[in-house]
């Protein structure tokens, strides 16, 4: 950071604050912390140039706005509920271990975002789905399909 | 569907803001079509009901949405927030007062966060969360980076060793928080994180650290209870980190500093699905936009998405000697307008 232009902008929108040095810049001799405003702080090195770091280096999408749109967010979020109803009712069968929601539920939470956007969804006829050997209602990817 | 009665324990910023913060869950609520056809289809037959979440996760407009969505299936809830800065104060009155209740009168859901908590305030309200006022835990977590995981696995380590470990060799300042927290617990009751670990049934994880955290405790054998990785649902990471980023990026700079980004010089470290949207943020804008990567696949995707490689605008004057090879790709310049 010592090395950036003055005022360069320094950033994180991961979500842990263990990807800027921020203890390393406040240790820099010399160094001083002019506070902009709440989350916006310039940190002049002692040669008088700047940098201005967002969020002490936490994440500056939520830390100076107010994160990611709630469109977005509905499709991140259909899945927590569906991954909550499906622990309360079926933990007894799990083990202690990592699982991901089924393409079936994946493939769900796209379909109730459809609508809002005005798409009109193409349906595959039982004698297209058996040519291509894939289920008429889906899923249609293979697990290892990447997107 | 019953709602907590008052007075309740919660801790907010300003109950005042509730009405402002409804208002905004009203808007946010058409905007979430997903959540909103859980609460149509689920509601009459209340599939959460008897569950008990504890919920750590930005606690914004969009996540207050989502706690009335596991309350409107039946579930009882208690919120954190999982970042000391994420928390937008209106969305947090809202929740604790409730659609129903008044800034006077609060009937919502037990929710502890304020915007810019210190990370022994962000501890408490992790721990308050986790804390029911029957002296029980939850069923359920929800996770968002593994803090309310991480606090529960460390909370029955620090009982089975029979003492925490000492604050003064944490390696970081929130590590030492955590540590002093513990050694708090386990003078209050030897037993208290073990109990809890045994009431919960699973949680379900939001983001790329925690799911890591999650996977590296499922090697170790350490994981106490099931885990669904939220995060690695198509319609999560492929959307939220996506295009959750490209529009959330620029305006967390933009709201911070208002500088203008065309023309500017933008440096991405790492193109996964986050870099991703972040390069298409910043590109968006006319910047000239610099991508490091490790991963040669992701290093590889970069320069075929056109951001083409040019060794004579190769940004590599942070990198030295010692620094790990470090592919680097940057765009051509901003395209003309009109184009």
């Amino acid at each position: 950071m010592a090395r950036m232009k003055h005022q360069a902008i320094v950033g994180n929108i991961g979500h842990f604050d263990n990807e800027i040095d921020m203890a390393g810049l406040e240790a820099t001799p010399g160094i001083e912390r002019v506070t902009v405003k709440p989350q916006v702080d310039e940190w002049v090195f002692p040669d008088g140039h700047a940098v201005i770091v967002l969020a002490e280096g936490r994440l500056l999408n939520l830390g100076c706005a107010t994160g990611h749109p709630s469109f977005v967010m509905s499709a991140s979020f259909t899945n927590q509920v569906m991954a909550q109803m499906e622990l309360h009712a079926k933990a007894d069968g799990y083990e202690n271990r990592v699982y991901v929601l089924s393409k079936a539920l994946d493939e769900q939470v796209a379909r109730l975002h459809l609508d809002h956007l005005g798409v009109h969804l193409s349906e595959l006829t039982e004698a297209q789905a058996s040519y291509l050997g894939i289920p008429q209602d889906g899923p249609y990817k293979p697990d290892t399909y990447r997107y | 569907m019953t709602s907590p009665s008052p007075p309740f324990d919660f801790k907010v910023a300003d109950l005042g803001l509730a009405g402002f913060g409804r208002k905004e869950i009203s808007l946010a609520e058409h905007e979430m079509p997903g959540l909103m056809a859980l609460r149509a289809e689920h509601g009459p037959v209340q599939p959460l009901a008897g569950a008990r979440i504890t919920g750590s996760l930005h606690m914004t407009v969009q996540t207050a949405v989502l706690i009335e969505t596991l309350v409107a299936l039946g579930a009882a809830v208690r919120w954190a927030s999982c970042n000391i800065f994420s928390t937008q104060d209106h969305a947090a009155a809202a929740v604790a007062v409730g659609p129903r209740g008044r800034a006077d009168d609060p009937q919502g859901v037990p929710v502890f966060a304020w915007k810019g908590e210190t990370l022994e305030e962000y501890w408490w309200c992790t721990e308050q969360a986790l804390a029911w006022p029957d002296g029980g835990g939850p069923t359920l977590l929800l996770d968002d980076g593994g803090d309310a995981t991480l606090l529960v696995h460390q909370g029955v380590a620090t009982e089975k060793a029979g003492q925490a470990a000492d604050p003064e060799g944490a390696g970081s300042a929130e590590e030492a928080v955590i540590r002093r927290v513990l050694q708090r617990t386990l003078g209050e009751d030897s037993a208290r994180w073990t109990s809890v670990a045994g009431g919960i049934r699973g949680v379900s994880e939001e983001t790329t650290t925690g799911v890591h955290r999650l996977y590296q405790m499922q090697e170790a054998g350490t994981l106490l209870f099931p885990a669904i990785n939220v995060n690695d649902s198509v319609t999560k990471s492929k959307f939220d980190n996506l295009y959750g980023c490209r529009h959330s990026l620029i305006d967390g700079i933009a709201r911070a500093t208002d500088v203008m980004i065309g023309g500017k010089l933008a440096v991405v470290c790492g193109y996964g699905d986050v870099g991703k949207g972040c390069v298409q943020s910043l590109r968006g804008q006319g910047a000239r936009v610099v991508v490091t990567e490790i991963d040669p696949i992701c290093a590889l995707q970069a320069a075929a998405s056109g951001l083409g490689w040019s060794p004579s605008t190769r940004w590599s004057s942070g990198v030295t000697s010692s620094s790990p090879p470090r592919a680097t790709a940057t765009s051509s310049p901003p395209p003309t307008w009109p184009a």
